[in-house]
């Protein structure tokens, strides 16, 4: 150590001589440096390196790398003499000056692992995260050379304790600010002032519960720093660039009304984002879009913008990033920029949020994950964005685009379960086009389904009796003999078509079934006949044949109903020989009503969502033709929109308005079934939202109460399971008009009069309400009925019709979403509590809706409370509801509460129906399928599950017409919603496979760090098997791989090429 | 436990917890009504119940669902007040309640419920011990009613006609802190290290959950302060409750020991479901010792009741129970008697030592103590901090004290004193 302390004389010698002696930094500074030292002892010198062993080619190299064109400091830091280190720069050496390629003496004494030099350094300032000119800092060559020590000696504890911290920063701090607040100081000098203020910033260490020390200390000078940057000399950018980042970092700690953060930031050295820690991106981000939102395109804040996004997503802060690019309004932005590491993660969190921004920003963001996907190529996930976006061009390109033969299979099921179907060409270039083709119309669903069926042991048909249980019923009660036989019968043919629907057997109809039929009554007949249509669902080759025999009955009933039942086979599936058409067509202007009946209703079944404009040709002559009854020409064109669900058809639309505008129709509109008008206007602008607003003032001019009716009509089937707020707002204040007996017979009085109770008037009712009303009363002649007298509850006419139906469409509107579902539970309370009588009628059907299939035990519990109501109304569609609710569960306490129902109500006929119907619905298809609209992870809404759940709650507003009247039939428009809930594995050559799963209930994993589990409370099955609501299913082993990330309906395994079996 | 158990008092709660479905039949039994407390009532009313948000993390996401809440929650106080304007419901509900009132009647006895015989019966007993098969009017909430629940009885019939809601043991309700103690962090010398550990593990969990959700980590249970007596612990604990806003139990380990056997644990079990309720909250327990000792064989059955307490509380700090917001602070000058079972990690995650302080901290602590005093001018403190004796905070405010009050009694006529000139010689 002699030699050290004899160089610290030279040293001290020489800084006498030269006192700026570290300002040698001009090329090749440390070589003059080290002549100088040669000067006093050339010797010593080579002794000191030859001692510290830096003669190899290595180490030359680096001497090369990292202290050529350095300074003195970086020469004794690259050898190691760390006293004289510590002397030099107590004699206010830079530790920031740089050789030629950038490194700072810390890197030079890193890479030559001189520990304890790093230690010096960083006592004075040194700054571990600066860069050199490779945008490496000391940390990441410490990383590179595999140094423990050097690694540790960067990133340990320069401290002993907390208060020596303080202390030093006291002492060292002030100084500093000083020095760079002094305007004499030259421009290097402050610089370097301004750089170790910087890197004392930067290693900075502090619990999340308080400030930085560093910042804390500097807060006092914020504002002396800032009047200091506006008054420097604009010669020295680079003092004022560094000078500005302190600025930036200082103002995280004030309240900074001015984004002074951010505006500094962008005119300070736009170094890396990280620097000053993630507490600074957060705050960046949050003044960005303030500022971006005040600005036009500012390229520079885009690129700051750019930096945080690339920095967020390294770093698993996928939210920050997304939100950040979300507010600036350019999302789609993103796709740049993520990676295969984060795109899952990115593509969740926008899908999740897009059910709560507005539009159109929902659809950008569903683009924007849709391009992730694409750019990763996950098929199955981009065409189920596709499919929620609705966008046929897409699907097809996208279906297309699809390499891999077996994804695209993967995605025929997937198509076939929404419903859709792509028509290949030639040009298209599937060589398998036909298998394609088969699986999008769904051909294998009947084969595929009693599969399951003989899986679960469960083929075996079931009686009316087998759900009844009527002998578990109190023996006092069931003695009693069923008062109203007819309607039991009625009720049975039900309940037997429900529960073995499409198992194919059942142990009335296909086995005997005209003894069964001729049990019935007039439409009892023919609704007896259709559910043989339920059992045989989906089986068009086997069912048809069986059916086909009851269209040469003598009976017109049975024959209608042999009609509907060609149509509910075909339901949802498709067939190159289009049965249906072939078997139906012939009906559809046949004499008979009821004939033309079956066959329409038929017909819209077969083809909903089919978009078949030849059906719709063969229904329009319907509307015309003078025989027909208005139900029939209501049905009919209930069935044509059906066919054409959601395409805005406007010839359709025009064909529906003038039926309403018609004069000869003026009185009918009155009666029960023009409500099915008003819905086929509305199923065709089915989730259309905006597209619907043509179409308002075209009903404006229809006769008042039922213009009202079908607007409110049409405003719930645009913005169906949009979870749109404002909608359901708007819906709320229509129910919370108040129609009072003096109003109604004002209205029947005259009909200016009908302006609203002043009352209701200031309750700023909603504005479409009072356009249509206003509207309304401009139209005379409205008075025909001046002197009819009492409505019938449940009819259109009725004052609170549109508001029985501004419930249902609450439910419509939010079941979209969970949150505003679940919300939605909250407003049905209120409206059951102050409603008038005819919201509490329909709010039973509106919390069905909310929760089809899906027998929740609030929602039951509230609708068993009804089922007792005093109005009979309310507890009979509270039966239907909980029906509804719990259908295809085989939910045991729903069941059970039913026959205490049926026990209850043994005496009433109409009462004991509704309960049975319920009974049926519970154990639909012996609890294996499902009426809920929403499939694959409940993103995807089918339409025609929408229009079938939608007409029947509709009827229901009018039961005592319809469901309990002779209109039962209204009931198979369930049939479109009916869907098996399973699971089925395929394997590569579509073979069903047995794997194990695990299926458990869905957790909602987004934003959550690492890797959550994603079902919880999960049990092990083998495939085929049943999935609940809200029910998620994974592979239990690693053998395969699915091809589908949603475990949901017909699922394409593959064998894991990974996988080893242990 | 079983043994003494004929020593309770009579008509003390059976809380078996457990509700009981009392109708039965032959063949298959009707869907139970649902009786007594659901196991999980966190909170309001489940129908009242707001659905919970995901993620926790702080982003837009959470924001847009957070609104979409507040949207619905707008329009049905819209809703409410239109409706309420329109028709008021106000004559109404004044007119069901006289209603109810009727039916009740007056005066009301109070009972307690030992069985629920099924909807509508059950078997009651009155203040004097005699037992009643009793009707259960429509109007009580059946939600509430459980055996061993306080209820109100018709004076002649005994039929019940209400349930009484609070039935916290009136010794944890004591514990409850109303009133925030006046000593704030400010107030506290030195210990900055153990101030901001304890904010971290106490107070940063209850009020920024989502930082350990980001982390994926559960924040920790507890924390125990210990050292030597007088630094500052309980003091600590108190500002700790002067700051913050969630519900502040104390309890002295000493509390927990009770005359009959079962009551300690018992007691231990209340203030926790008490803790939970009130969630968030913070239990502390000051001297931790006097039940938290090593376990040994005993023979003594007070001893034997007091490990049982502890081992209640282990069971409640780390049992099987998740406890949702609660969070513990153990205070202790001994900790090395303490059972390892109750600090191991995971019931007790922090250990803060409280040392003596050093010339720095004893500094401000003369200067905190000092404060709302004059001093003479030759008052020189330092001389005092630089003493080389051990001095704990108690002991310097001890010192100050005392001899503040040799001047007040040397002086003739404390009272008229105005400025109190503290000189100290030792």
């Amino acid at each position: 150590m002699a030699d050290t302390d004899k160089l610290n004389q030279l040293l001290l010698k020489l800084v006498e001589r030269q006192p700026k002696l570290f300002d040698i930094s001009t090329t090749d500074g440390s070589r003059v440096a080290q002549s100088y030292l040669a000067e006093f002892d050339g010797n010593l010198i080579k002794k000191i390196l030859i001692d510290r062993q830096l003669t190899t080619n290595k180490e030359e190299q680096n001497y090369v790398n990292f202290v050529d064109g350095g300074t003195l400091l970086h020469f004794l830091s690259f050898v190691g003499c760390a006293d004289s280190c510590e002397f030099l720069l107590k004699q206010n050496a830079f530790p920031h000056a740089t050789s030629k390629n950038g490194n700072s003496p810390l890197h030079a004494a890193v890479s030559n692992n001189q520990t304890e030099v790093i230690r010096v350094l960083r006592y004075h300032h040194a700054d571990v995260y600066a860069e050199n000119e490779f945008g490496k800092t000391s940390l990441t060559i410490a990383n590179e050379n595999g140094d423990d020590e050097a690694k540790e000696a960067l990133l340990s504890v320069r401290f002993s304790s907390e208060e020596v911290e303080t202390e030093f920063l006291q002492e060292k701090l002030p100084p500093l600010v000083e020095k760079v607040l002094s305007t004499k100081i030259d421009a290097s000098e402050q610089e370097h002032c301004l750089m170790c203020l910087r890197a004392e910033i930067r290693v900075a260490t502090s619990s999340m519960t308080s400030v930085p020390k560093p910042l804390k200390m500097l807060r006092e000078f914020y504002q002396q720093l800032k009047d200091s940057y506006e008054s420097m000399d604009t010669a020295r950018t680079k003092s004022k660039k560094l000078l500005a980042d302190i600025i930036s970092v200082i103002a995280m700690t004030v309240d900074d009304q001015e984004r002074v953060c951010l505006s500094y930031r962008l005119l300070g050295s736009q170094e890396s984002v990280s620097s000053f820690g993630h507490p600074y991106i957060r705050r960046l981000c949050y003044q960005i879009p303030q500022e971006w939102s005040n600005d036009k395109p500012d390229d520079q804040l885009y690129q700051l913008v750019v930096d945080i996004v690339q920095y967020c997503l390294e770093h698993n802060a996928e939210a920050e990033a997304c939100d950040l690019l979300m507010e600036m309004d350019c999302i789609n932005e993103i796709v740049k920029y993520v990676t295969e590491s984060i795109y899952e993660r990115v593509c969740l969190y926008l899908t999740s949020c897009v059910k709560y921004v507005p539009e159109p920003e929902d659809s950008t963001i569903l683009k924007t994950s849709l391009q992730i996907y694409q750019k990763f190529h996950q098929y199955p996930h981009a065409l189920r964005l596709a499919l929620i976006l609705n966008d046929s061009d897409e699907i097809r390109r996208i279906f297309l685009e699809c390499p891999d033969k077996l994804v695209q299979k993967q995605l025929a099921f997937m198509l076939g379960r929404q419903q859709v179907y792509l028509y290949l060409e030639e040009e298209d270039d599937c060589p398998d086009a036909d298998d394609l083709h088969e699986i999008m119309a769904n051909a294998h669903l009947n084969t595929n389904f009693l599969n399951l069926a003989r899986e679960l042991d469960i083929m075996e048909p079931k009686v009316p009796e087998d759900i009844y249980k009527t002998h578990l019923e109190h023996s006092r009660f069931s003695t009693a003999q069923p008062v109203d036989s007819a309607r039991a019968n009625l009720a049975s043919s039900f309940v037997n078509g429900f529960v073995n629907c499409s198992f194919g057997v059942d142990k009335l109809l296909t086995e005997e079934g005209n003894k069964w039929l001729y049990k019935n009554k007039s439409f009892g007949m023919l609704s007896a006949t259709a559910s043989l249509g339920l059992v045989l669902l989906w089986d068009v080759e086997g069912g048809l044949t069986q059916i086909d025999k009851f269209l040469y009955s003598g009976e017109d009933y049975i024959k209608a109903g042999a009609l509907l039942a060609c149509g509910i086979v075909n339901s949802g599936v498709k067939n190159e020989c289009d049965p249906a058409v072939a078997l139906l067509s012939d009906y559809v202007l046949h004499e008979s009503n009821t004939m033309r009946l079956g066959a329409v209703i038929g017909l819209g079944l077969a083809y909903g969502g089919s978009n078949r404009n030849d059906v719709l040709e063969m229904l329009s002559p319907v509307f015309s033709d003078p025989n027909s009854s208005f139900e029939v020409i209501c049905l009919a064109a209930l069935s044509s929109a059906m066919i054409v669900i959601g395409t805005c058809h406007s010839d359709l639309a025009d064909t529906i308005i003038s039926i309403m505008m018609n004069p000869d129709h003026e009185s009918d509109l009155s009666t029960t079934h023009s409500r099915y008008l008003a819905l086929a206007l509305g199923l065709l602008y089915l989730g259309k939202q905006d597209a619907v607003d043509v179409c308002y003032a075209a009903i404006a001019v229809v006769p008042k109460p039922f213009c009202a009716f079908a607007s409110v009509l049409l405003d719930i089937c645009a913005y169906a399971g949009t979870g749109n707020v404002l909608k359901i707002q708007s819906l709320l204040h229509l129910c919370s008009e108040y129609y009072g007996e003096d109003k109604e017979s004002e209205e029947k009085g005259e009909a200016t009069s009908a302006t609203k109770k002043p009352a209701a008037e200031d309750t700023e009712a909603a504005s479409g309400a009072t356009a249509t009303e206003k509207t309304g009363k401009g139209e005379k002649g409205k008075d025909d009925k001046g002197g009819k007298k009492v409505v019938e509850p449940g009819s259109v006419d009725e004052p609170g019709a549109h508001q029985a139906l501004a419930v249902l469409g609450i439910a419509i509107i939010a079941m979209g979403e969970d949150i505003g579902a679940e919300m939605a539970l909250r407003t049905f309370n209120h409206l059951l509590r102050y409603g008038e009588p005819v919201i509490r009628r329909s709010v039973p059907l509106a919390l069905a809706l909310i929760s089809t299939s899906n027998p929740e035990l609030t929602i039951l519990d509230t609708l068993s409370k009804f089922s007792h109501d005093s109005d009979s109304t309310v507890a009979r569609n509270a039966v239907f509801a909980m029906g509804l609710l719990g259908s295809g569960t085989n939910n045991a306490r729903l069941a059970g509460l039913l026959r205490n129902l049926a026990q209850f109500y043994h005496k009433d006929p109409l009462d004991l129906f509704m309960v049975r119907l319920a009974q049926g619905l519970t154990h639909l298809g012996k609890g294996t399928l499902t009426l809920n609209p929403f499939h694959s992870d409940r993103g995807l809404m089918t339409l025609v599950s929408i229009a079938g759940l939608l007409t029947v709650t509709i009827a229901m507003l009018d039961s005592s017409n319809s469901i309990l009247g002779t209109g039962h039939y209204m009931l198979y428009y369930l049939t479109p919603a009916i869907q098996p809930r399973m699971l089925v594995t395929f394997g590569e050559a579509l073979q069903p496979i047995s794997v194990s799963v695990r299926v458990g209930q869905a957790v909602d994993v987004v934003g959550q760090a690492g890797k959550p589990k994603s079902i919880t409370g999960f049990q092990t099955h083998t495939t085929p098997v049943l999935l609940a609501h809200g029910e998620r299913a994974e592979l239990a082993s690693e053998e395969y791989v699915s091809l589908t990330p949603i475990m949901e309906g017909f699922v394409i395994l593959k064998k894991n090429p990974a996988y080893i079996e242990d | 436990m079983g043994q003494g158990q004929s020593g309770l008092p009579p008509g003390r709660r059976d809380r078996d917890g457990k509700k009981k479905e009392a109708k039965k039949r032959k063949i298959e039994p009707p869907i139970p009504t649902r009786v007594g407390k659901k196991k999980k009532s966190r909170g309001p009313e489940s129908t009242n119940k707001l659905p919970q948000v995901t993620p926790h993390t702080r982003c837009r996401l959470r924001m847009l669902k957070l609104e979409r809440i507040k949207d619905f929650l707008l329009m049905e106080q819209e809703f409410i007040q239109n409706q309420e304007r329109l028709k008021p419901q106000e004559e109404k509900n004044q007119e069901e309640r006289s209603k109810v009132d009727d039916l009740r009647g007056s005066p009301m006895a109070v009972g307690t419920l030992e069985e629920i015989i099924d909807d509508n019966h059950a078997i009651v007993s009155n203040s004097v011990g005699s037992e009643y098969y009793v009707n259960m009017l429509s109007f009580v909430d059946k939600d509430l009613i459980e055996p061993g629940c306080t209820v109100l009885l018709n004076n002649k019939l005994h039929a019940v006609v209400g349930v009484l809601m609070d039935d916290t043991d009136p010794m944890v309700s004591v514990m409850k802190l109303e009133k925030a103690p006046s000593e704030s962090y400010a107030d506290i010398g030195g210990l900055d290290t153990q101030i901001q550990e304890i904010k971290e593990s106490v107070e940063l969990p209850l009020t920024h959950p989502e930082y350990y959700e980001e982390m994926g980590i559960k924040p920790p249970k507890g924390v125990i302060l210990y050292g030597a007596p007088g630094t500052g612990k309980t003091l600590l604990a108190k500002a700790v409750a002067n700051q913050t806003s969630a519900t502040f139990l104390r309890v002295c380990g000493s509390e927990l020991i009770q005359k009959y056997l079962g009551e300690g644990p018992k007691l231990v079990r209340e203030l926790f479901r008490v803790a939970e309720e009130h969630s968030p909250s913070i239990v502390f327990i000051d001297e931790i010792d006097a039940i938290g000792t090593k376990r040994y064989e005993s023979h003594s059955g007070g001893e034997r009741e007091i490990q049982r307490t502890m081992l209640e509380l282990l069971n409640q700090l780390d049992g099987f129970d998740s406890r949702g917001d609660v969070k513990v602070i153990m205070a202790t000058n001994r900790i090395e008697t303490l059972d390892p079972a109750l600090i191991r990690p995971g019931r007790i995650d922090r250990k803060i030592e409280f040392p003596l302080p050093n010339e720095k901290t004893k500094r401000r602590i003369f200067q905190i103590h000092t404060s709302k005093m004059t001093l003479a001018d030759d008052v020189d403190l330092e001389e005092y901090i630089m003493a080389k004796d051990d001095l704990s905070g108690a002991d310097i405010k001890v010192r100050i004290d005392y001899y503040s009050h040799l001047i007040i009694t040397s002086y003739e006529e404390p009272m008229i004193i105005r400025v109190c000139i503290l000189t100290i010689r030792l």
